[in-house]
């Protein structure tokens, strides 16, 4: 059970950053230390099982049990390992964030490394392959956050780390429905334990392939590399997070967790060798040209996961015990070098070597724990770094296979020490080091320098009490490799080979460190003619230029060319079919009614109408008329919710038509007459075919066992008599969930549209001075009937909606109907009012679009009581007297779907309904008070009069006749 | 026959008009073709049954079928919302012309 404790606990922590933000500003970030150092503890005292006796904690709850998919946790040794680092390392990066960032609340900045946290914490202990790649996803995504945290600078950066890292996750997936599809199940223990990999040798290197590109682009390997520089445009905490115990170590984990059968494919051992010692080598390279601190730190990053790379590739036994060791030495002096770094940077106000004055006296403290961070990376006896470089240098000689070869690997090993040397030294120095000025601000308080001194200090420390370290490697080799180790770490192993190269890196890195001023002669050019970077923007500039390319094959601004095109098709095929295939079974049971024809002429009638009319007004009232007639269609056959839902959304269709009408011209653009008889063939075509298909292959067959089963049983299984409300908020909430959020969209894509393009205000209506102050034109008087009307009425259509509502689930109502019964309230509020200014409703509508699509999702939340999203709970409250209510978590689920739909139609009047302001503010005059707008009927009737009466006016009467 | 006339018709009027210039054309195009859509929804249930299906007084061997009328309740309000949000484009604009002025 504590694995889930663990993950449960950090989420707890995301939720409650806001508030602890909102308290204590940058100090929130001990709270959260707490919270993290105590889940390290906990996970540390889980040692004597993991690591001792070798036990495994597994966790596990159904998730999604048709698909075999579920919330598997496991705690291994693998695991333990890089939770520790998550955990440990994350509380000192919250302790270091409350004295890096100047005081003042830190936005978003702790919920998202925590969030951050939570995602690699779930990726290290996830057994299910589904959600292991849903919590590498979520890494991608905050690491993404984070870096755009740092303000414009950051946007590209952040955007290209998302799209490559995002890249390898595209990867992944693949890999993790090949697994599955495979295996029959997701559970990632399984999978690695009993897939047959030899069976098909090309499936699996295809497996092995996407999984090393998931594991490069996340773990920045030669040529992915450049992204972790580029994303040091995040600030300091985020930077030493990412690069010492998350993200970047994401690709490491990866690595080791396929080791076991990956790790004997010849093309695993030689991608990750050949890969990882030239990232490995060029990453230490460029680190050596750097004078930026942080970007020299990058570039080692860079180098050492390069290392890290080759290391898990050489796969033995004592190579993953060395690659242990050495993922934990790094996280320790990677850390400390970043936070001390950044200790520098903000008491300096620069991190360039080349500005910064030698501060070996100013900051003393900062200096030595520099150094000794600085000479476990360089692996210097002795510290930890050290131990694990021996370690993994022995491990390259000791490669299966001729000795040369093994010898080859360790050389290009000790290469990149070398130079990894060189830079260690170029960085100490460079900040020190050099003639004494003076610090901006002298040493940094304890505080500030207590989570680099933890990091630092551990690292030495843990170099004299290896033997802790055995049983974690044992462990870790065991799960790594299904072999029993014993390591026995140690500072000094005799003289050895391994010994011999630790010399040679160190004496030829003092050669570089000595003649500094040669090599930085040297390697002051570009090195490589192109940047990573710039590769990327033209990829990227590319792939979207030919995107435009390809469009503009077929690009044109007008729909119809297209559409006549597909129409055509569709048709002819249809008709050909229908035709072709003459055998159409009986109809059961007679499925016309003498009624019917009716219908049949109102629809011909008007849809003729509409294709007849050049009025814009006209063809929207006949629309409404066909929609009437749709909705006693479905009132014929049986479905009242479906009536009333109809005649409602055409009443509303038409109001909110009318409000776009105002701004358009008149009359409907000319189309020539050729034209028009294409298009009616085309429309004839289609007609005839949608006909037939309808008649030939639809209303023969009996009732199907579903809605046989939902006639017979929604009463029982959900206490609703209303069949079809019972399918939408019990049986399929799921779907309605689906449809609410879409409608919620809708509004805000509204918004978002109308506050990107100005909204038209074309046929706004002018004032006509002469008559402006003809009381026949008030729209205060003229819309006195109105007002009254919509004064008694408003709070019925309110009472009434709740009261549709309410009963929805037994009879005709429901959220829709009631929301849609309420909408049409304030439609009618917003046409009385004299005045577009005055009618808006000053309600939050965006915010009442999410609070409906909140408690739609959330009371399907409930459900989980019962053991699935959105079942419904029932409760049947007894009432004083006699009977009781029945009381279903549905009913929650209406109301959100209720929310969201007035939201919806509110955000539509008012901003579609909006005046332009400055016919909004203009006073009338002193005769008429206040009242500064016709209101949108009176005002067609307004014009039409004109149109009349005086035709001499052509200005008005044109269908561009207005304001502009 | 008369459900397959009426959508023959309806589509016949939808397609027409989304062949036309200007974006409320296209709009009173698109909510025809919906209506048709949701007709043809009815059509493929059982439409020799017509009785409202609420148990509270219906005979579930007489009720109308409930599926494809949960389905089109669901279908009208999305093209409503999709009829709101065309109808914002055909303003955003000076002009709700589709066409370039030739």
């Amino acid at each position: 059970m504590i694995l889930p404790v663990l993950l449960g606990v950090l989420v707890v922590a995301v939720a409650a950053t806001p508030l602890l933000d909102r308290g204590l500003g940058r100090n929130a970030g001990w709270v959260l230390a707490g919270v993290f150092g105590t889940l390290a503890a906990v996970v540390g005292a889980q040692a004597p099982a993991v690591l001792g006796r070798g036990e495994t904690l597994e966790f596990f709850v159904p998730w999604m049990p048709t698909l075999d998919v579920g919330l598997h946790l496991r705690l291994d040794g693998t695991s333990w390992l890089f939770a520790m680092l998550v955990l440990g390392v994350g509380a000192l990066v919250m302790a270091y964030s409350t004295r890096y960032f100047p005081p003042g609340r830190r936005t978003g900045f702790y919920g998202l490394m925590t969030a951050f946290a939570v995602a690699m914490l779930g990726l290290v202990l996830a057994d299910d392959v589904v959600v292991m790649f849903v919590f590498w996803e979520l890494t991608t995504i905050c690491s993404f956050l984070l870096i755009g945290l740092s303000g414009e600078s950051a946007n590209r950066p952040a955007v290209r780390t998302f799209i490559l890292t995002g890249l390898g996750g595209l990867a992944l997936l693949a890999a993790v429905v090949m697994l599955m599809v495979n295996a029959g199940t997701s559970r990632l223990s399984t999978i690695l334990a009993e897939t047959d990999w030899q069976a098909s040798p090309g499936w699996s290197v295809a497996v092995a392939l996407l999984v090393i590109l998931a594991a490069f682009t996340k773990s920045a390997q030669f040529p992915f590399h450049y992204w972790l520089p580029d994303a040091m445009a995040a600030s300091t905490p985020v930077s030493t997070y990412l690069h010492a115990a998350t993200m970047v170590k994401a690709g490491i984990y990866l690595l080791m967790r396929f080791t076991p059968v990956f790790g004997d494919f010849p093309l695993w051992n030689v991608l990750l060798i050949g890969t990882g010692l030239v990232t490995a080598f060029i990453g230490a390279l460029f680190a050596l040209q750097r004078t930026d601190l942080k970007e020299l730190l990058a570039y080692s990053t860079v180098s050492q996961l390069g290392l890290l790379v080759a290391i898990i590739g050489v796969g033995t036994p004592y190579a993953l015990a060395a690659a242990g060791v050495h993922t934990l030495a790094h996280a320790l002096f990677k850390a400390s070098l970043f936070m001390l770094m950044g200790v520098v940077d903000t008491r300096n106000g620069t991190r360039d070597i080349r500005e910064l004055p030698g501060l070996w006296r100013a900051m003393p403290a900062t200096a030595t724990l520099m150094t000794i961070g600085a000479l476990s990376m360089a692996g210097i006896p002795p510290l930890l770094g050290f131990v694990s470089k021996e370690a993994i240098l022995d491990a390259m000689v000791g490669l299966p296979g001729e000795p040369w070869v093994g010898l080859l690997v360790a050389l290009g090993a000790v290469a990149a020490s070398t130079l990894t040397f060189a830079y260690s030294f170029r960085m100490v120095y460079g900040a020190f080091g050099g003639s004494p000025g003076t610090a901006k601000h002298g040493e940094a308080g304890p505080s500030y320098l207590l989570a680099p001194a933890v990091t630092a200090l551990s690292g030495l420390v843990l170099a004299f009490a290896l033997p802790v370290l055995d049983p974690l490697v044992d462990r870790l080799v065991l799960d790594t490799t299904g072999t029993a180790h014993e390591s026995h770490l140690a500072l000094w192993h005799g003289f050895n080979l391994p010994l011999l190269l630790s010399a040679i890196v160190i004496g030829l890195g003092a050669v570089l460190a000595w003649q500094r001023v040669a090599v930085d002669r040297v390697l002051d050019r570009q090195l490589v003619p192109v940047q990573g970077t710039q590769v990327f923007e033209a990829a990227y500039r590319g792939v979207i230029a030919a995107g435009v390319r390809i469009g503009r094959l077929t690009a044109s601004n007008a729909p119809a060319p297209y559409l006549a095109a597909i129409l055509l098709t569709l048709g002819g095929t249809a008709i050909a079919v229908t035709l072709g295939r003459p055998v159409v079974p009986a109809q059961p049971e007679p499925t016309t009614r003498p009624t019917d024809w009716l219908l049949v002429a109102l629809i011909l009638v008007a849809v003729t109408a509409v294709v007849i009319t050049r009025s814009r007004l006209a063809a929207v009232a006949l629309v409404g008329v066909v929609g009437f007639a749709v909705a006693l269609w479905f009132l014929l056959l049986g479905g009242f919710d479906l009536a009333l839902t109809q005649l409602l959304v055409e009443i509303l269709t038409v109001v909110v038509a009318v409000l776009v009408l105002r701004r358009l011209p008149r009359a409907f653009h000319p189309t020539p007459r050729a034209r028009r008889l294409g298009a009616g063939v085309v429309a004839v075509v289609m007609g005839v075919a949608a006909g037939l298909a309808a008649f030939a292959l639809t209303g023969r067959r009996e009732m199907s066992p579903a809605s046989e089963y939902f006639l017979r049983n929604a009463e029982e299984e959900t206490g609703g008599t209303n069949v079809v409300n019972t399918i939408l908020v019990d049986f399929r909430a799921l779907d309605t969930l689906g449809e609410l959020v879409v409608l919620g969209v809708t509004g805000l894509i509204i918004i978002g549209v109308l506050e990107s393009a100005r909204l038209n205000h074309g046929r706004l209506p002018e004032k006509v001075a002469g008559f402006a102050q003809n009381v026949v034109f008030s729209a205060r008087e003229n819309s006195l009937i109105m007002r009254t009307v919509a004064r008694g009425l408003g709070p019925v259509l309110t009472l009434l909606s709740l009261y549709l509502l309410l009963r929805g689930h037994s009879a005709p109502g429901g959220g829709f109907i009631a929301a849609l019964v309420g909408g049409a309230g304030f439609a009618l509020a917003y046409l009385a009012a004299p005045a577009a200014a005055r009618a808006r409703i000053r309600l939050p509508y965006p915010r009442l679009i999410a609070a409906g699509v909140a408690i739609a999702g959330g009371s399907g939340i409930l459900g989980y009581l019962e053991g699935s999203f959105l079942r419904p709970l029932h409760v049947d409250i007894p009432l004083p007297g006699d009977g009781y209510y029945h009381f279903t978590t549905a009913l929650i689920f209406d109301v959100g779907v209720y929310l969201a739909v007035i939201g919806v139609l509110l955000t539509a009047l008012n901003r579609l309904g909006t005046e332009d302001d400055i016919h909004a503010e203009e006073p009338l005059g002193p005769g008429v008070e206040s009242t500064d707008e016709d209101d949108p009927d009176s005002e067609d009737e307004t014009n039409d009069e004109i149109d009349e009466g005086t035709a001499a006016e052509p200005d008005l009467a044109s269908p561009k006749g207005g304001r502009r | 026959m008369t459900l397959a006339l009426s959508i023959g018709i309806l589509v016949a009027g939808g397609v027409f008009m989304l062949l036309q210039r200007g974006m409320i054309r296209i709009v009173l195009g698109f909510i025809m073709l919906s209506h048709a859509v949701n007709l043809i929804l009815m059509s493929a249930g059982v439409t020799s049954r017509r009785d409202a299906p609420l148990m509270a007084t219906a005979d579930p061997a007489t009720a109308a079928d409930p599926l494809p009328q949960a389905f089109v309740l669901t279908a009208i309000v999305i093209a409503f919302a999709i009829t709101i949000y065309m109808l914002t484009l055909a303003v955003a604009r000076s002009d709700d012309d589709t066409e370039d002025p030739s």
